[in-house]
């Protein structure tokens, strides 16, 4: 298959993109509660980077003149109305259980989804310690949730090329985005932006997903979530909390390191924050 | 434009003497406009029927049927009229209905038309002699190209619906139903256990902000048929958060919108007509000589020059 045909099968695949089997049961529970509260259907949706991607492309999509600027669940959660979003997570996640053996042979559902909250709570840490405005956190969190989420449908369609990118990046001991490249013609970053360009995800989320790997390219206005995010996903690999894929990341660009005024001691803070908030999350699944 | 009322009631018909004077029929509003007397329908409640029958009567021997048919949202109450439409068994009617974007990415034609299925319903849809077009809306603006210019605005309800504006030669004719004012669901008192200053803050400034949005989508409009479901101690003891307004906001939105004209709508099926008449003397009491704007009860058959 070459590179342009797996693009093609892999846009095909994104609109129907499921929820992750890991917070289905939790999202099925909350959802299908007539009492639910806003607060746990907003704690559940921000624990699945799809769904959250999915209730953020659905008021981008939808509002006049807000396209690509809704960046918070809470704002969703109020301006499309608790039923259309509940009904949303159920749509999604009926998909899920419909498709959850064979979805995810190459990365474990579980250790990723612990990758990704692991870099959204980072982000989020990071972002709190440098006395970001606390109103902007959220961004940073959904960014970092999200920075991802390429890798699904990769993943979940072509499970065999990323078991195989896998391998090459565990024998040559490189990072696991160029042995993407190698067995794919492309990487994660390009599939998540087509995702994100797709879904109007916020231009924050976009730029951070497109970015992630090399922020020192980064012109626009968004550098500090990029940096951030970057830096996060570092940390979160080499404290190895879940796991996606990559044994042999790439250092943290000084360049992000510097921007954000951090030094490597800042991995030092990072972990035990990150356990605590990952242990609350399992608590709330019941994984 | 000339403005028909020919279903004003909420939920569901209710028919019987209580109700005779304003009318048991659900949501539908025709709207006429220009030198060709053009057709506008909002909704498809019940009301559309005695339309149908009217409009077989008058307007299909001068010839084919045409109109667009704006629907606020697709709860019953606004599409059970549908099937009983009498147009859209004739040859040569031409239909475009517009709908609210499902989050589902189900078709409108497959939510509107589950009504004509064997269950349901006699005739099928794709047994329909009329040539129905089914459209998808956001909040948008359609210029219809007639100096008829149409802008949609999401409002708060359980279900994804869409409030419109017709605007025509410098007169607006404005809908805002079915909807509830949007607030703040995030708790904000600190002492609940869920209490998150961060949510409870952004939550509120987003209802805020969404309620001013719709005011100014209905500002200085001459007519608005306003949701107004319940008075203000009803919805504060039993039905918040069920997706409709009360006469006291409606009121207030109204006035800060400099509406000319307020028209309560979406009247509550238990609502007598005696009732009604009682409610909206005494709010006309209650703002006599604070505001400029008119208010009065929709009521079934009435026409309006707007």
């Amino acid at each position: 298959m070459t590179a342009e045909e797996r693009i093609v099968k892999l846009q095909r695949y994104i609109s129907t993109m499921p929820a992750l089997p890991v917070t289905v049961t939790k999202v099925l529970e909350i959802a299908n509660n007539p009492k639910t509260s806003p607060v746990d259907l907003n704690k559940v949706i921000s624990l699945d980077p799809v769904l959250m991607a999915r209730v953020l492309k659905l008021i981008n999509s939808a509002y006049y003149g807000v396209s690509g600027k809704v960046n918070s669940l809470v704002r969703a959660i109020i301006m499309l109305g608790i039923n259309t979003v509940k009904n949303l997570a159920l749509s999604s996640s009926v998909i899920t259980t419909l498709g959850t053996k064979s979805n995810f042979q190459a990365l474990d559902p579980q250790a990723f989804w612990r990758h990704s909250l692991g870099v959204g709570v980072t982000a989020k840490f990071l972002a709190r310690k440098r006395s970001v405005d606390p109103s902007k956190l959220e961004e940073y969190f959904i960014a970092g949730i999200l920075h991802g989420i390429g890798k699904i449908p990769m993943n979940n369609i072509m499970s065999e090329d990323y078991v195989e990118a896998m391998g090459i990046a565990d024998r040559q001991k490189m990072p696991l985005h160029q042995a993407e490249r190698r067995v794919f013609g492309f990487d994660h970053t390009y599939v998540g932006t087509m995702i994100g360009e797709a879904w109007k995800l916020g231009n924050s989320i976009l730029d951070t997903i497109k970015y992630q790997l090399r922020p020192v390219e980064y012109e626009g206005q968004y550098s500090d979530i990029v940096n951030t995010v970057h830096a996060a996903v570092y940390s979160v690999t080499v404290a190895e909390i879940g796991f996606s894929g990559d044994r042999y990341p790439e250092r943290a660009s000084d360049h992000a390191l510097n921007a954000l005024g951090l030094d490597e001691s800042y991995l030092d803070d990072v972990e035990d924050e990150v356990e605590e908030e990952i242990q609350k999350a399992e608590v709330f699944l019941r994984l | 434009m000339k403005l028909t009322l020919w279903g004003v009631r909420g939920s569901i018909p209710v028919p019987g003497q209580s109700t005779v004077k304003y009318g048991g029929n659900t949501a539908c509003l025709e709207i006429r406009y220009g030198p060709e007397n053009k057709l506008l329908i909002m909704d498809a409640g019940s009301g559309i029927k005695p339309l149908g029958d009217k409009l077989m009567k008058e307007d299909l021997p001068k010839g084919p049927i045409r109109a667009k048919l704006f629907l606020s949202h697709t709860h019953w109450d606004h599409i059970i009229g549908f099937p009983f439409f009498t147009p859209i068994f004739i040859p040569g009617t031409e239909l475009d209905v517009y709908s609210p974007i499902n989050y589902e990415e189900r078709s409108v034609e497959e939510i509107i038309g589950i009504q004509l299925s064997y269950q349901y319903f006699p005739v099928r849809q794709s047994e329909l002699a009329a040539r129905i077009t089914y459209h998808s809306l956001k909040e948008d603006t359609l210029d219809l190209g007639d100096g008829m210019v149409i802008r949609t605005k999401f409002l708060n309800h359980p279900v994804s619906t869409l409030g419109y504006r017709f605007e025509y030669e410098g007169k607006s004719i404005c809908t805002v139903y079915d909807h509830e004012p949007f607030r703040n669901v995030f708790p904000s008192d600190p002492d609940h256990e869920d209490y998150d200053p961060a949510a409870a803050e952004e939550g509120q400034r987003v209802a805020d902000e969404e309620n001013a949005r719709i005011r100014q989508f209905f500002t200085g409009a001459d007519v608005v048929i306003h949701d107004t479901q319940y008075t203000l101690d009803e919805y504060n003891q039993k039905f918040t958060g069920w997706g409709h307004s009360s006469f006291e906001y409606a009121i207030k939105a109204g006035h800060q919108g400099r509406v000319k004209q307020l028209y309560f709508f979406h009247h509550d099926p238990l609502r007598t007509d005696d009732q009604l008449e009682e409610l909206v003397e005494n709010y006309r009491r209650r703002i006599a000589g604070k505001t400029s704007m008119r208010i009065g009860l929709a009521r079934e058959g009435v026409e309006i020059e707007v």
